[in-house]
């Protein structure tokens, strides 16, 4: 008879034999593993292109193509599994998405036409012939702005809705408020297609399942299998009503919307299903191990952003037991799942202890942590009481959202700020005097252009994403969309818009080896500088001179102060935005992986990097910022440079591989978490490696295919980074940084 | 305030004592250890420490050295600039973490000792040592968590031969430092091949009540890279195995 852990390695085994099968299918992905699996044989999507300009937008086109693609999804169902359904393919993949697009989907012809005439910031993703933006072209490119146009599924649902009304609620209610607003029926039928798309993949595994039953041999898997179809037939239209149908409905509704937009903001897991939990225990119908392989087969299923612990609004612990069962139900699957930890003072200590027990254990890069305190302080700030606040949940790489409430486009727009900083060095070059001090004003004011012509760009992109890709299936579950008969980008009720600053170390560097090599010790003089920018270093002496000024993080040097003046020049500038329609700009620091694309737009910087190196990562310093690499200083300069208003700057840090829980691990990673939030950090992400299983992974991907990495917030199996960016991740992990 | 020289100050130190702490390693020993991994805290002068694989042939050395060919070590300093650098780390010392003062044999520079002690207590910082004992001062000790401290070879005679100086004076500041009542963590670095009689230092430090731990490190060959930087003349040991480690591992212990 096959136990749980049985059943739980031949699912591991099934999850790294498609992890290779991708990595054939798709090619490198730097990128989430989102929990995809292969695509089948037969897989054949037709999309429907309802523009001139040869993609799909607006209500009508988002939702027919969402409803093909649903379709052609074959129902998985694995019998060692208690819960079914993957995803494959998304809807975003049909516009040409250059971030995304597997390999399989490049050898389709009508794809290859999208992709020839896109590039990788203006893809057909938005509709630039109804809404164009050439006049903000130009500065965008000139500071390398990220802009958010054309983003989605950046914001998080309030799966309390979906869990009372089910899918079967969902569609009353859309047709009860279709009768109140007459004049949103292309609104209300896009939403009514929707779910009944979801109804039917459901009813598809339901179909799938009832031909697997008769031919199951295996007693416990064949009763197994029976309760897989209970829940999904109980589920297809009613709310959930057991522990098992709130996993298995979250199972489905989180395909659907991976399908939709890739979207993976999950919700607080331990809160949230909880009551299903105390109610199924009380009536004898579940017991913790059964609980504890749902959670894990649900993590299994997809590395949605889930969240644990934390404290209510009245500051009291929300730990519970089902917490420490999400804890052990992730450690009995180990894969890669994004599950954070919310620290606060009241919290149970001994489930923080486990946490980071866990982390060390599996050395799987799971959990992180984020500060409580800092974090809804902070974003109180902006004028949210601290109910909504402490809402706020942790569903993406580095950002926080109010479920059913905000619409954040949090991880969408960054602004390069290495690329501000030489836009300014051009400037200063022609002046009669150059100091560091006319460098900062020059780079304030095209700061401020920069992030003009950044906001400009979001307005434009909210004023009409419902136009373009309208959020159906986030929409089932957010406050006020159905009721409005709108898309939530028209009618949240909180609009922070999260806006993150990337290369802060590039810059901290630079104007800190300018300030001491040039203007302190002159070393160099500015005209010096200004040629070995010019011709990349040719002479080595030059660049090692800049570049062997201390650097940020370092402990007081400097660059120290140069971070923490750039961080307020940013939050000044940010915050001094203005925004119409009650929106407001939020600052952060944070670059998510796109540390090499951003670097390539950047020539030789004063910090000694060369041209088109990559930049620096979010928040984290520089190589050999310090000679010790000691992670209680780059949490020290990373705390330094909080932005305070909600968003994060996250801590991400490689730990010395020898920190074991045998050797008193547990206590110095806990010391280090704490010491980070004491001074106001907002989120820690850690890997601990071992080095000689990351070296060898690294000469031969495929021998470890199972070997988990950090690699900003999210993880993601080594063997699927490509060359550079496995590089990239031992370079960070051989420098301590 | 009277200086003392500091070869480096390490932060995030996590193998040398209990906790998250910062070392500052004091430059000068009277021993001289073969086998010393921190060669560059013997001698009691600033040194220049040369790595040619860094050098990029610019010819300019005399202008200063930016490629980490050329690198001096050893940085006057008086207590209140070493404190400010290991008060950065403050945060994390909490519940048994802190400084930890090392060398070279720290003991070799009281004044600057003293003042650092005197800093922690006033700063609420932890505060340990790691010494040879061939020095001792009640006084200072007295200031401390707990001290580290190393006993490599039994016979004085050998110990001569390896470390320059005999042992009688290290067995007998053990005992005296057993009177006081700090935690000793008593150390032995394995080398294999040589007639250390660890289990004659073992069957001493258990008559110490208060070594509470005693730690076999294995020799690691850090210090060879660092000799051949300095220029100094190289004694080379043989790693020790795990199989060699777990055979004398047995007369290791906490109580």
């Amino acid at each position: 008879m096959l136990s749980y852990a049985d059943r739980l390695k031949e699912m591991r085994n099934t999850k790294i034999r498609h992890t290779l099968e991708k990595k054939r299918q798709n090619g490198y992905t730097d990128i989430d593993d989102f929990g995809t699996v292969p695509i089948t044989d037969n897989y054949e999507v037709e999309p429907w292109y309802n523009s001139s300009n040869g993609s799909f937008y607006g209500y009508d086109g988002m939702c027919e193509n969402f409803c093909r693609i649903m379709d052609a999804h074959e129902p998985y169902v694995d019998p060692m599994e208690m819960l079914c359904g993957r995803w494959r393919d998304m809807l975003v993949n049909y516009r040409g998405d250059v971030h995304y697009l597997p390999d399989w989907l490049k050898k389709k012809p009508k794809i290859m036409e999208l992709m020839s005439s896109a590039n990788d910031q203006w893809s057909k993703r938005w509709d630039e012939q109804r809404f164009p933006y050439d006049d903000l072209k130009p500065l965008q490119e000139k500071y390398n702005i990220q802009t958010g146009i054309d983003s989605d599924a950046h914001l998080a649902c309030d799966y309390r809705i979906g869990f009372e009304l089910g899918f079967g609620g969902l569609l009353e209610k859309i047709r009860k408020y279709r009768k109140i607003n007459p004049d949103k029926n292309d609104f209300y039928d896009a939403e009514e297609k929707t779910v009944l798309a979801i109804v039917r993949f459901i009813d598809r595994h339901i179909e799938k399942i009832k031909t697997m039953i008769p031919e199951e041999t295996r007693p416990e898997i064949k009763e197994s299998l029976e309760r897989m179809l209970k829940a999904c037939e109980n589920i297809r239209l009613a709310p959930p009503k057991t522990f098992h149908e709130a996993c298995q409905w979250t199972a489905f509704f989180n395909c659907a919307s991976r399908i939709y937009t890739r979207d993976g903001a999950g919700y607080q897991m331990d809160v949230l299903l909880y009551p299903y939990y105390e109610q199924d225990i009380k009536s004898g119908i579940l017991d913790d191990e059964t609980a504890k392989f749902l959670i894990a087969n649900l993590l299994l299923i997809d590395p949605h952003y889930y969240q644990i612990s934390g404290v209510d609004e009245n500051d009291r612990d929300m730990t519970n037991h089902l917490s420490y069962l999400i804890l052990e139900a992730a450690d009995s699957i180990d894969i890669a799942c994004n599950l954070t930890v919310r620290v606060h003072e009241n919290c149970d200590k001994d489930f923080f202890d486990k946490a980071v027990y866990y982390l060390l254990k599996n050395k799987n890069g799971w959990p992180r942590f984020c500060n409580d305190k800092a974090l809804s302080e902070g974003y109180m700030r902006n004028g949210v009481d601290k109910r909504t606040a402490r809402e706020r949940i942790a569903v993406g790489c580095n950002w926080m959202c109010v479920p059913g409430k905000e619409f954040p486009m949090n991880d969408t727009v960054k602004i390069n700020i290495a690329k501000v900083m030489e836009v300014a060095l051009a400037e200063m070059r022609g002046e009669r005097i150059r100091t560091t001090e006319r460098l900062f004003e020059l780079f304030e004011k095209h700061l401020k252009l920069a992030i003009d012509v950044t906001a400009r760009g979001i307005n434009l992109h909210l004023d009409h994403q419902w136009e373009v890709t309208p959020e159906l299936v986030m929409n089932l579950m957010m406050e006020n969309t159905i009721e409005k008969g709108e898309d939530i980008s028209r009618c949240a009720e909180l609009y922070t818009i999260g806006v993150d600053g990337a290369g802060l170390a590039v810059v901290a560097d630079s104007l800190g080896a300018l300030s001491a090599r040039i203007e302190s010790e002159h070393l160099l003089t500015w005209d010096e500088m200004y040629k070995a920018l010019d011709n990349n270093f040719e002479d080595e002496r030059i660049r090692l001179i800049l570049n062997s000024a201390p650097k940020y993080c370092h402990g007081g040097t400097v660059s120290d102060e140069w971070a923490k003046r750039l961080t307020d020049c940013w939050v000044k500038n940010i915050k001094a935005q203005s925004m119409p329609k009650g929106r407001t700009l939020v600052p952060g620091w944070f670059s998510w992986a796109r540390t090499i694309e951003y670097g390539s737009k950047v020539g030789a910087t004063p910090n000694g990097r060369r041209a088109h190196e990559p930049i620096s990562h979010g928040a984290n310093p520089n190589p050999h910022f310090r000679t010790d690499g000691a992670p209680t200083a780059q949490s020290n300069g990373i705390a330094s440079v909080q932005c305070g208003w909600g968003n994060t700057a996250p801590l991400q840090i490689e730990f010395d591989p020898n920190v074991s829980i045998e050797n008193g691990g547990v206590e110095i990673v806990k010391k280090l978490i704490l010491g980070h939030f004491e001074q106001g950090g907002t989120l820690i992400n850690i890997n601990v490696l071992d080095t000689d299983k990351l070296m060898e992974a690294n000469k031969d991907p495929e021998k470890y295919p199972d070997l988990v990495v950090r690699v900003t917030g999210f993880t993601a199996y080594f063997a699927s980074l490509s060359p550079e960016f496995r590089q990239l991740v031992v370079d960070r992990f051989l420098r301590g940084i | 305030m009277a200086k003392g020289l500091v070869a480096d100050i390490q932060r995030a130190s996590l193998h040398d004592g209990y906790g998250i702490r910062t070392t500052v390693f004091l430059k000068g020993c009277p021993l001289n250890c073969k086998w010393c991994h921190n060669p560059e805290c013997i001698s009691f002068k600033p040194e220049t420490m040369y790595y040619p694989e860094k050098c990029i042939g610019c010819g300019k050395c005399d202008e200063g050295c930016f490629s980490g060919a050329k690198v001096v070590c050893g940085q006057y300093m008086t207590a209140d600039e070493v404190m400010s650098e290991l008060l950065l780390d403050k945060p994390y010392y909490k519940d048994g973490g802190g400084i930890t003062i090392s060398g070279g044999e720290p003991m070799a520079q009281k004044q600057l000792v003293k003042a650092l002690i005197a800093l922690c207590k006033n700063n609420s910082i932890g505060c340990a040592m790691e010494t040879s004992l061939i020095y001792y001062d009640a006084d200072i000790f007295k200031g401390l968590d707990f001290i580290m401290a190393d006993m490599k070879i039994w016979d004085t005679g050998i110990h001569k031969e390896y470390t320059g100086v005999g042992n009688e004076q290290i067995k007998d500041n053990f005992k005296k430092l057993n009177t006081i009542n700090i935690p000793i963590i008593a150390r032995t670095p394995v080398i294999p091949g040589v007639e250390q009689g660890i289990d004659k230092i073992s069957e001493f430090m258990q008559g110490l009540e208060n070594v509470v731990q005693y730690e076999l490190l294995p020799y690691h060959p850090l210090g060879i890279a660092k000799r051949k930087a300095l220029r100094k003349e190289i004694t080379e040991f043989d790693i020790p195995s795990k199989e060699y480690m777990l055979e004398v591992g047995r007369y290791a212990f906490i109580r």
